[in-house]
């Protein structure tokens, strides 16, 4: 009998006791938020954890947040997911000096994605979805979307329309996987930078993902 | 698997001893439930989301078969492929035999508990394939070679210097440092060559929701998001109770897992797998390994009392609310997990014989059943482990667990108790024997074995005359209860 089985039949053959009606479900008293308290909490879940969010009114305006952002970090090198995320046009900051850009679709393979996103300065990527519960962005992986670029280099700023901001975590679970045909490979949520305590305690930043996490929130 | 459960007392009388330890126990004890009720204060109403929580975990364990079978549909039909172990041997088997078929040189792991169960990390490492673990912790205690001492930090008590050391002769970091960011930057840095250059990946598993075919991880370092993107292969492993039954419930788990574990409202990422990368994705496993294991699991189930034990969602809670656990640690637990979870589910994995001071090591105060958010009644399960452990008969079929003398006092008080005259005989025997050894009218110690008790306590002297006697020579008896006594003595 192969394991499956075995394990299987052993399970069906044990005791069965009448399933218990569940309690009623928890509230969420965040769902009651409206979009100014939602990026209130948004920004102040986000600042507990050490990552920082900018509003920014509109794409123009979040090009020049993110390039304050390169010059205050000294970044040089990025790989971004698109030319263009939320309207922001990535694609112009290769002109500026020094700072190389590359982009999700210059990769044709693993061997030089990897390469290229555990070489780069920071990960720029866009985030399909912001939770106001705990400042998390929900992010889609998929062709265009490579999941190294938000884990690999030290630094991830994300760009988020605030038209994709939600109370909980709920609202946005229930649009990823509401049809079971149509689920991405991989949904991560992903609340401020990559962090430890397991050396006496002492929390730190940047263990094995980003030490900096950057959200641009484009609030037209 | 469990090389000293039987050296509980031992190690747990070193560990009282050791000041790293008790330091780091007291921190744990005072911190960690402080930390988690902060994060529990969250929520709107804490008693309602433990009362769902709780609920979602009874539904998994009343439809376990169902769900698992539900699960393995739909991660099928996500592209993963699922495969069945029932014990130890066979999973670690099935994993070499995915490494060897891809000629892989080394493998990373990402935190389970589970692979530590089956002893995955020196079966792949005796057959030629090396394993690097990612998580700091785990990677201390590999390199180190200790147990882990907390479920959630496996070595969070470790000095710095002696991290330092094994770090250094291991070639992790390249100058000494006692500083934990120093340590932990040096891990980075030593693995990210490694992860960029892996070919497979191992990972655990927190939650396989049955109606998804999802697999997810619960992580801050972010060494699992690495492992599930960097290499072509991926391993994933789960225990066969950690499915739920849908998104809703995995994500009301979430909540529940990452408050209790660390106090934290969410980790720093939680990663939801729905089978391999798509033909068209440049990063991502092509091929993804779901194996579900039994390994005594089954067994458990098969038990309606045990079956709570499989509610567990290995966050952790238990451990740092127990006064037992905050005062000797994860060592003397001396297997995978430690705490009140360690001592209701090894001996169920490792067997009764060798393992009863783990059940024994409980005060009964029940702060584990308390905080539980998986609604598991630990004491109880201890008890039971207890009241079971004196019926174990040997092959002749006599009882082998306890002492002799325990055995000859046990006998001769159930010969007492079946017999009424005897009990009496006895009654006037002792009490003029124990009131020999009186002093001013407390017994200090008796002869023959019941030192320990007097240790910190004194026994009265016993009254010459019993209750009975005593109220047989009232002159007057209590009016109110007249009517019993003599119903009684008639």
């Amino acid at each position: 009998m192969d394991a499956r089985q075995a394990i299987l039949e052993k399970l069906k053959s044990a005791m069965r006791v009448e399933s218990i009606k569940r309690p009623p479900k928890p509230v969420l008293s965040e769902l009651s938020m409206n979009r100014e308290q939602m990026v209130q909490r948004f920004g102040q879940e986000l600042g507990g954890r050490t990552g920082v969010l900018y509003q920014a009114a509109n794409p123009q305006a979040a090009l020049r947040v993110l390039s304050d952002i390169i010059k205050a970090e000294g970044l040089k090198s990025f790989v971004a997911t698109a030319q263009d995320i939320c309207g922001v046009d990535i694609a112009s900051l290769g002109e500026a000096d020094g700072i190389s850009v590359s982009f999700a679709k210059d990769f044709t393979d693993r061997e030089t994605l990897r390469e290229a996103a555990f070489k780069a300065d920071a990960g720029i990527t866009s985030a399909d979805f912001a939770v106001a519960e705990t400042g998390t962005l929900g992010v889609i992986f998929n062709h265009n979307h490579p999941r190294l670029l938000s884990i690999a280099p030290p630094v991830h700023i994300a760009i988020v329309d605030v038209k994709d901001l939600y109370p909980v975590y709920e609202n946005v679970v229930e649009t990823v996987f509401k049809n079971t045909n149509e689920m991405p490979s991989q949904f991560s949520f992903i609340t401020g930078p990559s962090a430890t305590s397991d050396i006496q305690g002492v929390e730190f930043k940047g263990m094995h993902g980003p030490k900096k996490v950057f959200v641009i929130m484009i609030m037209s | 698997m469990h090389p000293h459960a039987n050296k509980f007392m031992e190690t747990a009388r070193k560990e009282l001893k050791n000041e790293q330890s008790q330091m780091f126990l007291l921190m744990v004890s005072l911190g960690a439930p402080i930390l988690r009720q902060i994060g529990m204060s969250t929520f709107a109403d804490i008693a309602a989301a433990e009362a769902y929580s709780r609920a979602i975990r009874a539904d998994v364990i009343t439809r376990l078969p169902e769900l698992l079978e539900a699960f393995e549909k739909n991660a099928v039909s996500n592209g993963a492929k699922v495969l069945w172990a029932k014990d130890a041997a066979e999973a670690n088997h099935i994993i070499l035999d995915i490494a060897n078929q891809r000629g892989v040189s080394y493998v990373m792991k990402g935190k389970s508990m589970i692979t530590e169960e089956i002893g995955l990390n020196d079966h792949l490492i005796k057959n030629g394939v090396d394993v690097f673990e990612t998580d700091l912790g785990e990677v201390i205690t590999q390199n180190l070679k200790l147990h882990p001492f907390h479920l959630v930090g496996p070595a969070i008590n470790v000095p710095p210097s002696e991290i330092s050391e094994a770090f250094l002769k291991k070639g992790i970091i390249d100058e000494a440092s006692t500083d934990p960011v120093k340590l932990g930057g040096g891990a980075r840095k030593y693995l990210r060559d490694k992860f960029r250059n892996l070919q497979m990946g191992i990972v655990g598993v927190n939650m396989g929701v049955a109606e998804t075919g999802t697999i997810i991880n619960v992580e801050n370092e972010g060494n699992i998001r690495l492992i599930k993107s960097s290499p072509k292969t991926l391993v994933a492993i789960m225990s066969l109770e950690k499915v739920v039954p849908n998104m809703a419930d995995a994500v009301s788990m979430i909540r529940m897992l990452t408050r209790n574990c660390t106090g934290q409202k969410i980790t720093s990422y939680v990663s939801m797998d729905s089978g391999p990368q798509k033909c068209d994705e440049q990063d991502g496993p092509e091929e993804l390994f779901i194996i579900i294991l039994d390994n005594g699991r089954s067994e458990i189930y098969s038990d309606l009392k045990t079956r709570e034990i499989l509610k567990c969602i290995r966050c952790g809670a238990c451990l740092n609310t127990c006064p037992v656990y905050t005062k000797i640690g994860g060592y003397p637990y001396g297997a995978t997990y430690c705490g009140p979870i360690g001592q209701t589910l090894t001996p169920m994995l490792a067997g009764m014989e060798n393992t009863s001071d783990l059940y024994r090591a409980c005060t009964l105060c029940g702060m584990c059943k308390q905080i539980c958010p998986a609604g598991i009644d630990h004491p109880s399960l201890l008890l039971s482990y207890r009241a079971r452990q004196i019926e174990l008969k040997n092959q002749k079929g006599k009882k082998t667990m306890q002492s002799r003398g325990e055995n000859a006092i046990a006998g001769l008080i159930a010969l007492g108790m079946s017999h009424g005259w005897l009990w009496s005989l006895g009654i006037n025997l002792t009490r003029p024997l124990m009131n020999s050894m009186a002093k001013d009218g407390y017994i200090g110690n008796i002869p023959m074995g019941a030192q320990g008790w007097f240790v910190c306590r004194d026994l009265r002297a016993i009254p010459k005359k019993t209750f009975h006697e005593t109220w047989d020579d009232l002159p007057s008896r209590p009016e109110s209860s007249g009517n019993t006594s003599k119903k009684e003595d008639s």
